[in-house]
C-alpha cells in the first residue's frame, strides 16, 4: 500500500449556474421555463495522490478548478463523479476572506471559526492568546472584521488554521496577501506542520513562491490535469504555455 | 440477504456518526443562536427587552383588530387567552420557517470552507426562536391572567410535551426551508404568503364554534391543518381546556412526519449545499 494521504480518483464536478440574459416574460414563455441554466464543468476526471509530508502546489489559469478541487478534498463539497479518499484526521481549508462573519469582532470570529471546526470552547479559550499573537492583530481584536484590511483577515484566518493542528492544510491564495514578515512566519509554521508529518496543498498564482515551497505541482487546465510532477518542471511548462506578454 | 443487512448496518452507523457529530458541534450551534440574540441585543437600545416587547405589540395589534374592531369575542369566552396563545404558538412556527431559510444563506461562507454537520444551522435557528417563544409564554400569562382570569393550572404538565413536539415540527419545517432556499431563493418571497394564509386558516383569531357551526366536512378539512391539533394541545396546557386525545395523536403524527421528514431530506442533500452558494 502506498503512503498516500489523499487519493483522488476520477473526480468530476459540475456547477449549474443561472444565466442572466435580458429575460422577458414572453421569451421565458417561449423557452418554456423561467430561467436558463448553464452547466459549468469545473473538474473532469481528475486523479492523483498526495503523499504524507509532501507539499503539493496547484496551478492553472483563473477558473481552472483549483478552488473547487480544494473544496472537494476538504469534503465541503461532494463530487458528481469519482471519489476522494482522505487518510489522516483533519483538514482545514483556507480561502480568502472565507469562513468569517465580517460583522462580528475578531475575537468572536476566532470562536466562530474554532467552534465550526469542531473545537470545544475551552480549547479555544486556551489557544486564544497564541492565535491572536501569531496573527499580530491584538490591538484590533475587538473591532468588527469589516474594519480589518484583507491582509489582517488572512493573517487571522491562517493563524486559526495553524492552531487547529490539521493533518492536512489546504491553502487557497491566502499567502499572497500577507506582508513579508508574516509570510516568513507562516512559512516556518508550515515547515513545522510538515515536520510533524502533516501535508500541505496550496493553490496560488505566485509561481516563484510555488517553486520554492512545493515538492510537486499539479497543473489544472479547464478542469483537467495537464501536468503533475516536480515543481520546477511543471511550472516551467505552464509558463511556456502562456501567451507571451505584450510589450 | 447478508448484503441487505450490511447495507442497513452501514446506514445505521452513518446516522449514529451524524448524531455524534451533531453533539460534538453543539457548542457551535449554541454560539450561533446566542450570537444572533446578542447581536440584536447590542445593536438596539432596548436590547433584550425586544423579546418581550415584540410579542406584546403583536398581541396588542391582533387584539385591536380582532377583539375590538371585529369583535370576535362572541364565540369564545376567554378570547384574549385564546388569541394570545394562538398568536404566540403560531409565531414560533412562522419565525422558525423564515430563520431556517436564512440560516443557510447567511452562513454560506462557513459552508463552503468548513466541514460540519449542516443540520446545526437550522437547529440553532430553531433554538434561538424557541427561546423567544418561551419568553412569550411568560408574556401570555401576564396578560391572559388579569384579562381573562386564565391562571397557570394543572394543565401545564402538558406544556413540555407540547413544546417538544412543536419544536420537532418546527425543526422539520426549518430544515425544509433551509434546504429549499439554496436552489430556490424564491422561497424567501413565498414564505410570508404561506404563513399568512396558514395563520388565517388556523383557529387563532376565530373560535372553534365558527367551523363547528358549518357542518362536518368543513371541520374535517380544517382539522387536517397541523396547527389544529397543535393549538388544541397547547390550549390544554395554557388554558386548561380538556385534553383532546385525537388532537394529541394528530400532533404527534405531524411532528414525527414533518420533523423527521425534514431532517432526513436535509441531511440527504447537505453534501450538495456548498456548490449552490
Ligand atoms: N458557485 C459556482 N457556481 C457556478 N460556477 C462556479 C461556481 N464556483 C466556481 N464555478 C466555475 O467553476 C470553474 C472553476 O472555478 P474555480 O473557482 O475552482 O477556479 P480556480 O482555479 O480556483 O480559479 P482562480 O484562479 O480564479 O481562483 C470556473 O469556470 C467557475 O466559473
Ligand atoms: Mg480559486
Amino acid at each position: 500500500m502506498s503512503s498516500a494521504v489523499v487519493s483522488v480518483n476520477g473526480v468530476g464536478v459540475r456547477y449549474r449556474a443561472y444565466v442572466e440574459r435580458n429575460s422577458t416574460l414572453r421569451r421565458a414563455a417561449a423557452r418554456g421555463r423561467l430561467r436558463e441554466t448553464a452547466v459549468v464543468v469545473a473538474l473532469e476526471d481528475v486523479s492523483f495522490e498526495v503523499q504524507r509530508g509532501e507539499t503539493l502546489g496547484l496551478i492553472g489559469d483563473n477558473g481552472a478548478g483549483k478552488s473547487t478541487l480544494l473544496r472537494v478534498i476538504a469534503r465541503t463539497m461532494r463530487p458528481d463523479s469519482g471519489s476522494v479518499a482522505v487518510r489522516g484526521e483533519t483538514s482545514t481549508l483556507l480561502q480568502l476572506g472565507a469562513g468569517f462573519n465580517l460583522e462580528l469582532s475578531g475575537s468572536r470570529n476566532v470562536y466562530l471559526s474554532g467552534l465550526a471546526h469542531g473545537l470545544r470552547k475551552a480549547e479555544i479559550n486556551r489557544l486564544f492568546g497564541d492565535i491572536v499573537d501569531f496573527a499580530g492583530v491584538a490591538e484590533a481584536i475587538d473591532r468588527p472584521l469589516k474594519s480589518y484590511s484583507s491582509g489582517m483577515v488572512s493573517r487571522l484566518a491562517f493563524s486559526i488554521s495553524m492552531h487547529l493542528m490539521p493533518d492536512i492544510l489546504l491553502l487557497d491564495e491566502v499567502l499572497a496577501v500577507g506582508d513579508a514578515g508574516f509570510r516568513e512566519k507562516s512559512r516556518s509554521a508550515m515547515r513545522e506542520l510538515l515536520a510533524r508529518g502533516g501535508t500541505v496543498m496550496v493553490a496560488s498564482h505566485a509561481l516563484r513562491m510555488m517553486v520554492q515551497m512545493c515538492d510537486r505541482v499539479l497543473w489544472l487546465d479547464r478542469g483537467r490535469v495537464r501536468g503533475l510532477g516536480q515543481a520546477e518542471t511543471v511550472i516551467e511548462a505552464y509558463t511556456r504555455s502562456l501567451p507571451p506578454a505584450a510589450g | 440477504m447478508s448484503t441487505v443487512t450490511a447495507g442497513e448496518a452501514a446506514r445505521l452507523s452513518g446516522w449514529r456518526t451524524y448524531l455524534r457529530n451533531l453533539w460534538r458541534w453543539r457548542e457551535f450551534g449554541w454560539f450561533l443562536a446566542m450570537g444572533n440574540l446578542m447581536a440584536r441585543n447590542a445593536s438596539t437600545s432596548l436590547g433584550l427587552f425586544w423579546w418581550v416587547i415584540n410579542p406584546l405589540i403583536m398581541a396588542g395589534i391582533y387584539f385591536l383588530v380582532f377583539g375590538v374592531i371585529f369583535d370576535g369575542r362572541s364565540g369564545e369566552e376567554h378570547f384574549i387567552a385564546w388569541l394570545l396563545s394562538g398568536v404566540f404558538v403560531f409565531n414560533y412556527t412562522a419565525t422558525a420557517m423564515t430563520s431556517g431559510a436564512n440560516s443557510i444563506l447567511a452562513n454560506g461562507r462557513l459552508l463552503v470552507n468548513i466541514r460540519f454537520p449542516r443540520l446545526v444551522l437550522p437547529l440553532s435557528a430553531v433554538v434561538e426562536t424557541g427561546i423567544g417563544f418561551v419568553l412569550s409564554i411568560a408574556v401570555y400569562y401576564v396578560i391572559a391572567w388579569p384579562a381573562n382570569g386564565v391562571a397557570p393550572g394543572p394543565g401545564l404538565v402538558w406544556l413540555p410535551a407540547a413544546f417538544a413536539l412543536h419544536t420537532l415540527f418546527n425543526l422539520g419545517l426549518a430544515a425544509w426551508t433551509a434546504r429549499l432556499a439554496i436552489p430556490f431563493r424564491d422561497i424567501n418571497n413565498l414564505i410570508p404568503h404561506i404563513t399568512r394564509l396558514w395563520f388565517y386558516l388556523s383557529p387563532i383569531i376565530w373560535p372553534l364554534s365558527l367551523i363547528e357551526s358549518r357542518g362536518g366536512w368543513m371541520e374535517q378539512i380544517a382539522s387536517l391543518n397541523p396547527m389544529f391539533g397543535m393549538l388544541s394541545f397547547y390550549r390544554t396546557a395554557l388554558m386548561g381546556r380538556p385534553l383532546d386525545t385525537g388532537a394529541f395523536l394528530l400532533t404527534l403524527a405531524w411532528a414525527l412526519l414533518i420533523g423527521l421528514g425534514g431532517i432526513l431530506s436535509f441531511v440527504r442533500h447537505e453534501g450538495n449545499m456548498a456548490r449552490h452558494l
